[in-house]
């Protein structure tokens, strides 16, 4: 890829590739324990679950001033329906800066490119990034990760440089990619279907008041696909989230909160029972206190609503679908993370959930022995480079 | 809970901090003495030190320089002359590498290294405390 891209790239050097060649990673495995219900494996058994594991490795450089090119491999294991031994390729993107003056960058990026969307989807799987060991489950979850994850395409951003602050705005278009995670979750009576990511869109408009003091951003995504069962034929799958984001800085805290709503629509199914629309609703209030330099303490509210024509489930659970608390979940999480060196983490975690909303469901197979109120302990260790 | 979330918008922006001026630092921004920039307004020298801009406004490509998170003249140079917190800085290089939007800066260990491997470096660009300066670096300045 490099060298097709040096064919292409009048200006490049050779030797500014090699003295802008990087290689980071990151590697961190956790231990998961719970009381009822299982998340990343077996975790409500003896022992808890081990199989929460990631591996990263990326490289970039910048053949020509400016250009970067950048790509990143990613292994992760996070219960049921994962392997470690099964590694993707994350982002692999050309990214030209058309424009970099004292007011304004603006560039593209192509090839896969990670979606911008809501404060933490850029690098959901790097610890560093991440305010815990889990991101808030009611809209980064990781039962349907691949949904708005990354996108095959082309990605414009521009980053406008005012008196006050900065304000950034990032339009994409491209293929999603969908992985079993989301046909597992759109299983009919016991097949999974498939899903072909069709042309979808991305934007996320940014401003950060005085270095970042205060940032608002709003993000809004259109993920299209075809999706054919056995049972009722195929039809369209479409899938329209937006996020509004907002983080206050200040030395020693942040809070953070941000508010999602979830459209998903499934339509032009043969069977009439299949066509539906669906609107879900989440929201966090999180706050970080930094204290004693390398140590950071997280608190935060959680609340996610599947449905917000039946907020509590009870229409859900009449209709014979499942428990009613399977379309909610209530999670109040605290946690202490210790930042042993400069690139080794140490995090603890504590959940309190009512509610399985978000719960992992290729690890709880018999959706009705679920429990509505469970506790779960992570302990994470992660070393990036 | 949407109202619940605009009054917490509300409150955040009622207790946003006025336009806050940097006290004059007797640190400086430094780059290659071929670099041919007298000065750079803040939000630009915060956009390159965050990786976000990889190229100096005079076309040149950026090869930034920083000291290590813990290094006192880092921390004040963050606060005084960005006016972020190394916290924040370290958020952004960390997300700029590992989401594939940049690279990190170069690490050095004390204010002589930094001195060296700007001077020695085109496009270089760094920062130092005056004390610490010598003719083989430009000094630039911040608007």
């Amino acid at each position: 890829m490099i060298t097709l891209a040096l064919g292409l790239v009048p200006g490049a050097s050779a030797s500014e590739i090699a003295d802008t060649f990087q290689m980071h990673g990151f590697m961190s495995q956790a231990l998961i324990v719970s009381d009822h219900n299982d998340f990343f494996g077996p975790s409500s058994e003896e022992g808890g679950s081990l199989e929460y594991t990631e591996l990263g490795l990326n490289v970039s450089t910048r053949p020509s001033q400016n250009m970067l090119l950048a790509a990143q491999v990613l292994a992760r294991k996070a219960g049921q329906g994962s392997s470690i031994t099964d590694p993707e390729l994350d982002y692999g993107v050309l990214d030209y800066q058309l424009l970099a003056d004292g007011n304004r960058t603006m560039g593209i990026q192509t090839g896969r490119f990670k979606n911008p969307f809501g404060f933490y989807n850029l690098t959901r799987d790097i610890p560093s990034t991440r305010p815990g060991v889990l991101l808030p489950q009611s809209i980064y979850f990781d039962r349907t990760r691949s949904v708005g994850l990354s996108s095959d395409g082309l990605l414009l951003y521009e980053e406008e440089r005012l008196s006050s602050g900065t304000l950034r705005f990032q339009a994409g278009v491209g293929k999603p990619r969908l992985n079993s995670d989301a046909e597992y979750t759109l299983m009919t009576a016991g097949k999974q279907p498939s899903l072909d990511g069709r042309t979808s869109w991305i934007g996320q408009v940014r401003y950060e008041h005085a270095g970042g003091r205060f940032i608002a951003a709003l993000s809004a995504a259109w993920v299209n696909a075809d999706l054919d069962t056995r049972m009722a034929g195929s039809g369209d799958f479409s899938f329209q989230p937006w996020i509004l984001s907002l983080q206050y800085n200040r030395e020693h805290w942040s809070l953070t909160a941000e508010y999602a709503r979830r459209r998903l629509e499934l339509d032009h199914f043969d069977r009439d029972g299949m066509n539906s629309n669906v609107t879900g609703e989440s929201w966090y209030l999180q706050y970080t206190y930094r204290f004693l330099d390398n140590w950071q303490w997280l608190l935060r509210y959680d609340a996610l609503i599947s449905n917000r024509d039946d907020p509590s489930g009870r229409t859900y659970e009449a209709a014979g679908l499942g428990p009613a608390h399977s379309r909610f979940a209530r999670d109040i999480t605290t946690g202490l993370r210790w930042r042993i060196s400069s690139g080794w983490l140490l995090e603890a975690e504590w959940h309190h959930v009512d509610g399985t909303g978000w719960l992992p469901l290729r690890d709880n197979l018999e959706r009705d022995d679920t429990d509505r109120y469970w506790n779960m302990l992570l302990l994470q260790t992660s070393f990036l480079f | 809970m949407f109202r619940r979330l605009i009054a917490l918008m509300v409150l955040m922006i009622v207790m946003l901090p006025p336009g806050v001026a940097a006290e004059p630092s007797a640190l400086v921004i430094i780059t290659h003495p071929g670099v041919e920039l007298d000065s750079l307004n803040r939000e630009t020298a915060r956009a390159i030190f965050a990786m976000r801009q990889r190229t100096l406004p005079n076309g040149q490509s950026a090869h930034v320089f920083v000291l290590p998170d813990s290094n006192a003249i880092h921390e004040r140079f963050a606060k005084e002359v960005l006016n972020v917190y190394p916290h924040q800085l370290r958020l952004a290089w960390d997300r700029a590498v590992f989401s594939g939007t940049g690279q990190a800066p170069n690490e050095v260990a004390n204010e002589s290294a930094m001195v060296d491997r700007v001077a020695a470096t085109p496009g270089g660009i760094g920062y130092v405390d005056r004390s610490a300066l010598n003719d083989r670096v430009r000094v630039v300045g911040v608007e």
